[in-house]
């Protein structure tokens, strides 16, 4: 050893230098030397002091040779393998009894976790003393060479050479435990920790009420802020005093683990330890605070308790440790928040930065986590809006600060498509939960981004749905109970609430077809922000578009003409079926829908109502000039029932959708007083004449019998039915038919009208397509109609006074149809799009071909079902 | 069983212009429709009383032809010299 040991010495020049004794001096130095530190190190030696003089006088002559790195190394090395062979291995022999951790883990938490705390205590403790003698070892070597300085030139500063070695030594404890660290250690601390954070969570708990209570006398009285303070408040109650100290005996405990673990090199374990275990109580704290409830904000709670319980206990940890500095890395950011004393505690010390990256840290987790458990429960919440608009907020603070948008957009519209549309749901049901999506993810988004992508999927089902156009226009223009569980109060259509909430919204006249004025343009430019990053590039710049609920409905359909046509067709309906004139709810929802659709689309709608209007002012104009004349006596005929009875609404047909046509016979007077009417209203308003829709209109009737008055309001149709058994109680069904001036199969529909409501009685007659119809008299004969009632929910479609939409357009297209046989029977064969663009080249003149393909599909496959064609692989043949 | 009707009969009915032709010869629309200035049919946009050569027009309609018309407008119908109907 000796003679590699001097072969490190550079210098081999010096070699030749040495003389016998020299050598033999060294040699014999060494030799002791050795032995002592031996003995030092074994710690084996009871009397300290005098060892060391001897260690020094053997140091020092080594360090005459030169040899002090040797002297040095083989310190270290002895050291070094005291630790391998002893101390390490006696530490990690106390967690023997974890190393089968996966068992543990789950039974026996808690008494473990007791027994755990002492353990871990009581082999820190050993080992640190351990430590902390081999330290001390350490210092003597480093005051001997110290002694040696003064006579061979040293680099550096005597506190820096204390320093080298005592960073030297703790490199190697570290890196010793390190090595030979059992798999159960991490494990360990981890329940160390938790069962202290526990602990000391459910004392805080204690506390925060108690100082929750406190804090809010407090604040009557003194108003201050809002955090609770803990340490060194005003204790009012005695038992507080008492849960101050033993939380304080808590820290200190952990604070000394923690220390000894951070001087033994396991600083970032510990760290991971500690940090995990205050996630998980963190998590768990989120959890308990959320839960289902989405009624209320829980945000701000979370943050309270975040201060509340982990951030005291890192606060008093870190300064029981002398924290604020040594081991943050010195080119640490300062947070924005270290400058603002105003959080926290009042009358401590700014809390340092260590202090405030924890805080932000855990601030992220509780977001993070929030918002993933909200983004889970997204359908729920946007079925229960607006109940549940604080958890929207909720939401839309941790996406700011998280910036997770994406997540929440894809999850949710995998729970929509799972959920939502499928066959199962109701048109209804599917355009509620769109608009609420809309409403709620308004808050969260404005520019309306991320509504575009989720509201997509939604969209495109809808379109694939047949009623989706006639129930967009129910929800928006049907107030009163149309919708039972929808938005707004009753009688508050959606399109007034939209109204409405418009109103409330700043610059709500932002239309696209209204021109903006320069002021507004200025302050619109010095507003814009550019697109968020996942704004589709291709849709333009929305900056200056706020989410428009109407816009996002209609475009579900794709144009609003469709919509407005819809419209129009349900306002003809509901029109002709009124009783009264009274038209203000139709005028408002017009106002609205004009706003809107502009006023071009609503054109023809307006000429209705206005139609409806001036017959209002007609009607009353007829019969006041008809009862004059009748006074005058210049007309000579008596009427058995006066004028008052007749009502009239004249339309300008042009305008409104096609109207069915049906003939029917009318009782005798009325027929009378029409036509009277007729002409009054050609002497008044000259050169017009009016042309009567005899089976449109309502009649309200009441029907007498001996033991009931019943009244109903029904078409003519039904009416003249009715009073045909007025003179005859039984009637063949042909000779009804004939009396009423319909054929059979309309009748036989009609009348079913009747017999579900118990006043006639069907029974079969000669032939089996004949059938008698009795009036009925008495409830007793109730009973046999019943029978009947199912056949009368088949007959709704037909009583519809207007032709609907789908009809209409059968109608236009059958001018079409001998083109398209003619095509089909030169060529053959032709797919759609070819007859498609056939059509639109020929058909330039009257009637032009506007269709779309999709309607000349509908078409097409309308007069497949009547075999008038084939559909063979998406090719059209005639039918042979 | 006696029936009566206690609230009136609403009847409906459709107006039209009693007139020969479907359409106004100017304006190449449906009679029961308006010109193209007016946005509601009826009396605010009313036919004229015949011309003399018993062709009928839209008032606003012919009314705007004469004023274009100079010296003498004609009936765009026979081509006869244009005269209201006394």
């Amino acid at each position: 050893m000796t003679a590699d040991a001097l072969s490190l010495v550079c210098n081999l020049g010096v070699l030749d230098s040495l003389s016998e004794a020299s050598i033999s001096e060294i040699l014999e130095s060494w030799n002791s030397f050795c032995l002592i530190t031996e003995t030092i190190v074994k710690g084996d030696d009871a009397d300290l002091s005098s060892s060391y003089s001897k260690f020094q006088s053997y140091v020092s002559s080594l360090c005459k040779y030169g040899l002090r790195s040797l002297v040095e190394e083989h310190f270290l090395i002895s050291l070094q393998d005291m630790l391998e062979k002893h101390v390490a291995p006696k530490f990690w022999k106390n967690f023997d009894a974890y190393s089968n951790v996966t068992d543990l883990e789950e039974n026996d938490k808690d008494m473990h976790e007791d027994e755990v705390e002492l353990l871990l205590c009581k082999a820190l403790e050993e080992i640190s003393l351990e430590k902390q003698y081999q330290e001390k070892y350490l210092l003597m070597l480093v005051k001997s060479l110290q002694l040696c300085q003064d006579s061979t030139s040293m680099e550096g500063h005597p506190s820096d050479v204390e320093k080298f070695f005592f960073s030297k030594y703790h490199l190697i404890i570290s890196s010793v435990l390190m090595t030979t660290l059992p798999r159960q250690f991490p494990e360990v601390l981890h329940w160390y920790f938790k069962g202290r954070l526990e602990e000391l969570s459910t004392i805080m708990a204690g506390n925060y009420e108690d100082s929750e209570s406190q804090d809010r006398i407090g604040m009557e009285l003194y108003g201050k802020g809002k955090h609770p303070t803990q340490f060194g408040n005003m204790d009012i109650d005695g038992s507080y005093d008492q849960k101050e100290i033993l939380e304080n005996k808590l820290v200190r405990n952990i604070g000394m683990v923690v220390h000894n673990l951070r001087s033994l090199g396991f600083t970032s374990m510990t760290e991971d330890a500690y940090a995990s275990a205050i996630f998980l109580l963190l998590k768990a704290k989120v959890f308990d605070l959320a839960g289902d409830d989405y009624r209320s904000s829980v945000l701000e709670s979370i943050k309270e308790w975040i201060q509340a319980v982990p951030l005291q206990f890192l606060h008093a940890l870190l300064d029981y440790l002398g924290d604020s500095i040594s081991y943050l890395s010195p080119s640490s950011m300062k947070s924005p928040l270290a400058s603002s004393p105003s959080s926290c505690y009042p009358g401590a010390s700014k809390p340092s930065e260590g202090i405030i990256r924890w805080q932000l840290r855990l601030e992220y987790f509780a977001y993070e986590t929030l918002q993933d458990l909200r983004i889970a429960k997204l359908f729920e919440i946007i079925v229960d809006y607006p109940d549940s608009a604080p958890a929207i907020e909720d939401l839309k603070q941790c996406l700011e600060y998280t910036g997770q948008h994406s997540k929440l957009v894809d999850s949710f519209i995998s729970a929509l498509q799972y959920r939502l549309l499928t066959a199962g749901a109701s048109t209804n049901d599917i355009l509620h939960q769109y608009v609420s999506t809309i409403k709620a993810l308004r808050t969260i988004d404005p520019a309306g981004v991320f509504l575009e992508a989720v509201g997509e999927p939604i969209r495109e089902y809808l379109r694939g749905r047949k009623d989706t156009i006639k129930c967009i226009v129910t929800m928006l223009t049907d107030g009163t109970g149309g919708n039972n569980n929808g938005p707004g109060n009753s009688g508050d259509s959606l399109l007034e609430e939209l109204n409405r909430d418009e109103e409330n919204q700043e610059t709500a006249g932002l239309d696209d077809d209204i021109n903006i004025d320069d002021k507004q343009a200025w302050i619109d430019v010095q507003r814009w922000e550019p697109d968020p990053v996942e704004a589709d590039p291709l849709k333009g710049s929305r900056y200056r578009r706020k989410v428009d609920v109407l816009g996002m409905i209609v475009g579900i359909i794709g144009s609003k003409d469709q919509l407005v046509n819809e419209y129009r067709v349900m306002l003809a309906e509901k029109l002709l079926n009124k009783t009264d004139y009274d038209i203000d709810t139709e005028i408002r929802t017009l106002e609205l829908l004009k706003i809107h659709f502009g006023e071009n689309s609503m054109q023809k709608c307006e000429i209705m109502l206005n139609d409806l209007i001036d017959s209002k002012r007609t009607n009353t104009n007829v019969k006041a000039t008809i009862n004059q004349l009748s006074q005058t006596g210049a007309e000579s005929q008596e009427h058995e029932v006066s004028f008052d009875i007749l009502d009239a609404t004249i339309i300008s047909s042009n305008f409104w959708p096609p109207i069915q046509d049906e003939v029917v016979n009318i009782p005798e007077p009325v027929d009378q007083l029409l036509s009277d009417y007729a002409k009054r209203y050609h002497e008044i308003k000259t050169p017009r004449k009016l042309l009567w829709k005899k089976n449109l209109g309502t009649v309200k009737l009441e029907l007498e019998f001996e033991d009931r008055t019943l009244q109903f309001t029904v078409t003519p149709v039904h009416a003249s039915i009715i009073m045909q058994f007025q003179d005859q109680t039984s009637w063949n069904s042909k000779n009804l038919a004939a009396a009423i001036g319909v054929p059979v199969d309309t009748l036989q529909r009609r009348i079913s009208f009747w017999i579900s409501k118990g006043i006639i009685a069907e029974s079969s007659g000669e032939d089996s397509n004949d059938h008698v119809y009795t009036l009925v008299d008495s409830m007793a004969d109730g009973g046999k109609t019943g029978i009947n009632n199912e056949e009368l929910v088949a007959d709704d479609d037909a009583e519809r006074s207007v032709a609907s939409v789908e009809d209409q357009l059968r109608k236009e297209m059958t001018v079409y149809e001998k083109f398209i046989v003619g095509m089909l029977k030169n060529f053959g064969s032709m797919a759609l799009d070819r007859i498609h663009n056939t059509l639109k080249m020929f058909c330039v003149s009257d009637p032009t071909y506007d269709k779309s393909l999709q309607q000349l599909q509908f078409f097409l496959s309308g007069l497949v079902a009547e075999e008038k064609l084939e559909l063979r692989d998406g090719m059209y043949f005639l039918k042979k | 069983m006696h029936s009566i009707p206690i609230s009136p009969w609403h009847a409906v009915a459709s107006w039209t212009w009693d007139a020969h032709d479907e359409t106004c010869g100017i304006f190449r629309m449906a009679f029961d429709g308006c010109c193209p200035d007016c946005k509601l049919p009826g009396d605010a946009c009313p036919l004229t009383i015949w011309g003399a050569c018993n062709h009928a027009f839209l008032l606003h309609c012919i009314l705007k032809w004469v004023n274009s018309q100079i010296p003498q407008a004609h009936c765009s119908m026979c081509r006869r010299e244009w005269q209201f109907k006394e």
